[in-house]
């Protein structure tokens, strides 16, 4: 336990050293969403001012973390080994955030921790995980992997709600139109794309949803030829 | 004193071996103790006895031995979720006022197979609240009830009896709703359960007086939060500060949000152990969410778990998730 002043980027947004960008995006947008002024969970521990000087070293933290450069340099300065670049992320399995050695680095350098949010938006394509979820951190939404190995939309939703992800984020990172996501998690596959699209679009999902492309995409497209033939 | 006869885990269960081919093999081993769970939240109508009632009917479905205890002895109401009628039925009361000897002959039978009820009126003594003594001796012959799981539903608020079952439970959860009344009552709990657990593991230590004073919010010694706590007793005592340090790292109350009604509300589960972890320092489990689901108040007017009444409801899927998690059933 240590005070938040002392706290090194890792621990302030709460994610492992060893995640995946993807995983450290998702673990700032958690962090973020806690102290924003309009956050029910703060309110009555925290002071808006107190809620401020949090937010600011939470996006002090993810300017860092979200730069491939930057955070290798913070992970040297941390006297840890560089973080995994995509194709080498294995499923992590660690559960809690581990504590680095050594103290925490502080203030990267101002013009990148000012950066417009919309620059940090470009995010790389998520990497290909996997297997089971990578975000063991967040252990949650391993309780709704279906119990038949069926992902039709229903599930989609269920597992995407469960890892407190809006359907526009995903639309956001993977450009898929926001329309087609819905079809996609609605189950309504007169109206979905192409079956070539389509298994592109599914792999997409799955990979912002740290799932198995390969799988989602097979068991979905299964179970629409099941149905479109009557199937069960 | 109240015991008298064999006690109950001394009983032998069906497909035990019993006598052997000669007297060495006669060995009788206690059942292992029940698990212990404790439902509490701060708040009242957040949905804790809902969530006992349903967590126990999958939990007994799945095979398991459950009792429940309704240990809101003020407006104790469990029952009325499982569809049973209290009436003049045995109670907690008959037991602490000895009219009943073994916790057990208390727990009454529930429409659910396999599970059962201690019902929580304390009727003839009229109280809402247990003594120091009576806690202890409940907590005793919990461990020894023939039954797998035993579930405390918690009354609101954060008295002693109440922080007390929650603290000796193997797992505590925190019920919250999304709303602000709810969350600020979760943190009160889990603020005076943690500070009730310190003070009784440190009750010898050199801090005990600093842990007494880090209770009033506005001490002067301007100690807010456990971190500043820690800060102090390692200035006062390091070795102490270390004690301190295990006893916040021993401590993993699970958070179930219920009433979720969008992912800005299933965040809300995140954001609050977020905050724990920062403010109070304390790991907690965001065990699941229950999704706002017409079904759940159609069910408790049906006087029904909602897991029997609309087994494939949002709500009832997400209950079978929360005890697949904990129970690996």
């Amino acid at each position: 336990m240590r005070a938040l002043a002392e706290q090194n980027y890792y621990e302030l947004i709460e994610a492992s050293p060893d995640g995946s960008p993807q995983q450290i995006e998702r673990a700032y947008r958690i962090a973020r969403s806690a102290y924003l002024p309009s956050s029910a969970a703060t309110y009555s521990l925290y002071s808006s001012e107190e809620c401020a000087a949090i937010l600011r070293r939470i996006e002090e933290a993810y300017a860092v973390l979200s730069d491939a450069r930057l955070r290798r340099e913070y992970d040297a300065r941390l006297g840890r080994a560089p973080a995994p670049t995509p194709a080498s992320v294995e499923p992590a399995r660690t559960k809690r955030v581990v504590p680095a050695r050594s103290e925490p680095a502080r203030a990267p350098e101002p013009d990148l921790a000012r950066r417009p949010s919309g620059e940090r938006r470009g995010l790389p394509p998520p990497p290909p995980l996997v297997g089971r979820r990578a975000a063991a951190e967040f252990d949650l939404e391993n309780s709704f992997a279906p119990d038949n190995g069926v992902f039709d939309g229903e599930v989609l939703r269920r597992i995407r709600v469960s890892l407190g992800i809006e359907l526009e984020e995903i639309s956001s990172i993977t450009k898929i139109n926001d329309q087609h996501l819905r079809s996609i998690e609605s189950n309504q596959y007169e109206v979905l794309p192409a079956p070539v699209y389509l298994r592109g679009f599914l792999k997409q999902i799955a990979k912002c949803l740290s799932l198995d492309p390969g799988q989602v995409a097979d068991s979905y497209t299964h179970r629409m030829r099941e149905t479109a033939t009557g199937g069960a | 004193m109240r015991r008298t006869g064999t006690p109950s885990w001394l009983s032998v269960r069906r497909g035990e071996p019993t006598l052997g081919s000669d007297h060495d093999d006669f060995v009788v081993k206690p059942p292992p103790p029940a698990r212990v769970w404790a439902v509490g939240g701060g708040k009242g109508g957040i949905g804790k006895s809902f969530l006992v009632a349903n967590l126990a009917t999958v939990a007994a479905r799945s095979g398991k031995r459950v009792i429940l205890i309704d240990a809101d002895l003020g407006g104790a109401n469990l029952h009325t979720c499982l569809g049973v009628r209290a009436g003049e039925r045995v109670s907690l009361s008959d037991y602490f006022e000895d009219r009943v000897l073994e916790l057990d002959k208390v727990a009454i039978e529930t429409p659910v197979p396999g599970l059962r009820l201690i019902l929580g009126a304390l009727g003839h003594t009229g109280k809402a609240e247990t003594t120091a003594e009576q806690r202890t001796q409940l907590l005793r012959a919990v461990r020894k009830l023939p039954a797998d799981l035993v579930i405390f539903d918690l009354a609101a608020g954060t008295d002693r009896s109440t922080i007390d079952f929650f603290l000796e439970a193997d797992e505590g959860f925190v019920v919250t709703t999304p709303e602000p009344t709810a969350i600020e009552n979760a943190y009160a709990f889990l603020r005076a359960a943690f500070y009730r657990q310190l003070a009784h593991e440190l009750a010898d230590s050199s801090a005990r007086d600093v842990i007494r004073l880090s209770m009033d919010q506005r001490n002067e010694r301007g100690i807010r939060t456990p971190a500043d706590l820690m800060a102090e007793i390692d200035r006062l005592d390091p070795a102490e500060g270390q004690r301190f340090r295990r006893l916040i790292e021993g401590f993993h109350p699970h958070l179930v949000v219920n009433q979720v009604r969008d992912t800005e509300e299933v965040k809300m589960g995140f954001s609050i152990r977020s905050v724990c972890k920062k403010y109070f320092g304390i790991d907690v489990d965001y065990a699941g969410y229950i999704c706002f689901d017409d079904n759940v108040w159609r069910s408790v007017k049906e006087r029904r778990p909602l897991v029997l009444a609309y087994p494939s409801s949002d709500g009832a899927l997400y209950i079978r998730r929360i005890v697949k998690k904990l129970l690996g059933t």
